[in-house]
């Protein structure tokens, strides 16, 4: 004899397929209300995960340190020993927790051709260690990337050139300010130009050696800025607690810290996610409450007999329920499916460069690389069939409150 | 017998001519042309016309210069313009006064290729200095006749680490120092703008280029014009002359 729990299931399971049109629909109202909170969630993860990239990427690592005072006046002369005048330090910067490094001198710069001037960052670098820490090296589209720490060409990006007028290869000249304020400006020749998503990177940054550098800003043997990488971005206020440690005077910051706005970013998008889902989840169950109320109301003459015939109200309570959740069930697994193969075909990227130029301000790149997080799906197919269950227990309650001798009574359907 | 003192002294001209032809430095005439036109210092007067398709202005101007370095120019004219100044003491050490805001700026040095009051000419043009002589390797391309005199064509190309944006300048000297054209020629050799002679008179006592056009091929119909009216390189230029004081407050 069957108990009396899986008789409601056969019963729900049945009652679900008498209208199956109805049903379907429902399902597909659940698959696709499922699909749009993952599909969704999957762009915007990716969307911010890669402007968190890009940001950390341009120059600005995982933890930077810097002279007091420096990020509020980038000037050449807040400067902070190098690492190789700051043996614990480098010691911590060769340890496996850091997985690249590199220093830089960094200041205000002009720049000049024989038709504009523009104001831009001069970057001095260590071509070598930049390799894996900033977009620099793999950025270079055409010309060479620097060489060494001497290379006497300077890298510029693609929008500038264009905005100068000038060429691959021929003499721009940069303009800076040595310690003593005195004016520092020497002609360099273009060794290579680079390309990036965001043109704002392309018209501020400049890059030459950082030795060469030195020398044009009659500098000591200081650096503007240590930049430094470790293993997971969403992780770092451990390690720089050991860098804080041994840094000295100098000020150690976080990428949260040094992009409020990236950080910010980040907890907004939580919210964000939850908030989304409970918008679609309210139109769902709207269409949820609906179409059980409809299959309840339609069989207000038979919960009138089988109550007569003895089912305690629970129970119809409960064959509601099930079938609810049922129907919930067959309805996510349908959404999961769905969002899998249409996330398949873009798990690359999305070229989305026609509307790149609006995005930009934003700091947003032209190709969109989904990102599914387990997470994300599990909190999705949770709130919609926790919330669901919930919603039809209004119906199923109503089920349950019928007088028998009222409904069977009831003439028509 | 009679010929051989004929043919020395055809010898010792050919010698002569060669040697006036060969050691001619451009190095040389570049500086003795800035030289000729600086003189060990100078006061002058001259109107300079900004033309425009649709307006044009005239300005009058007073100079001063001593040594190679130190300059100082001041509107005199038209009023709204009177009292504007601009003191160069070295490439990177130009200021400029503006009277209405009663202030005197430091003119940084990627200014210095910005134009001078709203006219064709630079900072750096005005100001004029012999930067032109260490900065750049001059080269004699070759040399024109012109009005029977000989005229210099110098190409000068900025050293590569010189902060010089021209790819070359060319300069057309006259054998007496005047300059009769500066090309300002950019990387990818195209003429940007061009410095014409357009008049030559005696005065200060010497041959001077007295009116001189400024021309940015680029744009139509667009050209400023210097004239010179008084030219005197004897007057005696004091120091005091160069001073940020003397900027604001004028005392000549």
């Amino acid at each position: 004899m069957k108990t009396p729990f899986s008789m409601l299931v056969t019963v729900a399971w049945r009652n679900l397929w008498r209208n199956h049109r109805r049903s379907l629909i429902m399902l597909a109202a659940i698959a696709i209300g499922l699909w749009g909170m993952i599909w969704m969630t999957a762009l915007m993860r990716g969307m911010v995960d890669q402007m968190i990239d890009d940001a950390i990427s341009t120059l600005s690592g995982h933890i930077q340190i810097h002279a007091p005072g420096y990020l509020d006046d980038p000037s050449v002369e807040h400067t902070i020993a190098a690492v190789a005048d700051n043996p614990e330090l480098d010691k911590l910067l060769h340890s496996p927790e850091v997985t690249a490094w590199s220093q830089r001198i960094r200041v205000p710069a002009v720049i000049r051709s024989e038709r504009d001037v523009y104001g831009i960052t001069l970057v001095g670098i260590d071509p070598q260690r930049e390799r894996g820490l900033s977009f620099i090296a793999d950025s270079v589209v055409s010309g060479h990337y620097l060489e060494s720490v001497n290379d006497q060409h300077v890298l510029l990006g693609r929008k500038l050139v264009e905005q100068l007028e000038t060429k691959l290869g021929r003499r721009i000249v940069i303009l800076s300010q040595d310690p003593d304020n005195n004016i520092a400006e020497r002609g360099f020749r273009i060794g290579g130009i680079y390309d990036t998503d965001l043109q704002a990177t392309e018209t501020t940054y400049v890059f030459a050696g950082i030795e060469t550098v030195r020398r044009m800003l009659k500098m000591g043997s200081g650096v503007s800025e240590i930049s430094l990488l470790g293993h997971d971005y969403r992780n770092v206020d451990g390690l720089a607690a050991e860098v804080r440690a041994v840094a000295g005077t100098a000020e150690t910051s976080t990428w949260l810290q040094l992009d409020p706005y990236m950080a910010s970013m980040l907890d907004v998008m939580d919210g964000f996610i939850i908030v989304w889902f409970c918008i679609i989840f309210l139109a769902l169950s709207f269409g949820l409450i609906n179409t059980l109320l409809m299959a309840v109301f339609e069989r207000t003459r038979e919960i009138g007999l089988i109550q007569a015939l003895g089912m305690p109200p629970g129970n119809i309570l409960l064959m509601v329920l099930v079938e609810s959740s049922i129907m919930l069930l067959i309805g996510l697994l349908a959404g999961n499916l769905l969002s899998w193969l249409t996330l398949l075909p873009i798990r690359d990227g999305i070229d989305i460069s026609a509307v790149a130029q609006g995005l930009e301000w934003a700091g947003m790149s032209s190709i969109l690389l989904p990102a599914v997080k387990t997470s994300d799906v599990l909190l999705a197919n949770g709130i919609v069939l926790v919330l669901g269950v919930l919603a039809s227990l209004f119906p199923a309650w109503r089920a349950s409150r019928k007088v028998p001798v009222e409904a069977i009574t009831r003439i028509w359907q | 017998m009679r010929t051989k003192p004929l043919l020395i002294l055809a010898v010792l001209l050919i010698a002569r001519h060669s040697a006036a032809e060969s050691p001619i430095d451009a190095r040389d005439i570049i500086r003795d042309a800035i030289d000729h036109y600086r003189g060990l210092s100078s006061y002058s007067e001259l109107t300079m016309t900004i033309h425009r398709p649709d307006w044009e202005r005239r300005m009058s101007i007073q100079a001063w210069s001593s040594g190679s370095k130190k300059t100082l120019v001041r509107v005199t004219a038209p009023p709204r313009d009177a009292g504007n100044a601009t003191l160069v003491l070295d490439e990177n050490k130009v200021w400029s006064f503006a009277p209405r805001i009663n202030r005197v700026i430091r003119i940084p040095s990627s200014m210095m290729s910005q134009s001078w009051m709203g006219s064709d000419f630079s900072n750096k043009d005005i100001s004029r200095t012999d930067e032109i002589v260490e900065q750049y390797e001059h080269r004699l391309l070759r040399v024109d006749e012109h009005d029977g005199h000989k005229v210099y064509v110098i190409e000068s190309i900025p050293h590569e680490e010189a902060a010089i944006v021209w790819g070359k300048e060319i300069s057309h000297i006259r054998d007496d120092y005047v300059e009769l054209e500066h090309q300002f020629i950019d990387q990818g050799m195209q003429t940007v703008k061009v410095l014409k002679t357009l008049d030559i008179q005696k005065m200060g006592g010497r041959m001077f280029a007295v009116q001189q056009r400024m021309n940015i091929l680029e744009k139509v119909d667009e050209w400023t014009e210097i004239r010179v009216q008084i030219l005197d390189f004897d007057r005696q230029v004091p120091d005091y002359l160069f001073t940020l004081s003397n900027l604001r407050n004028p005392r000549e």
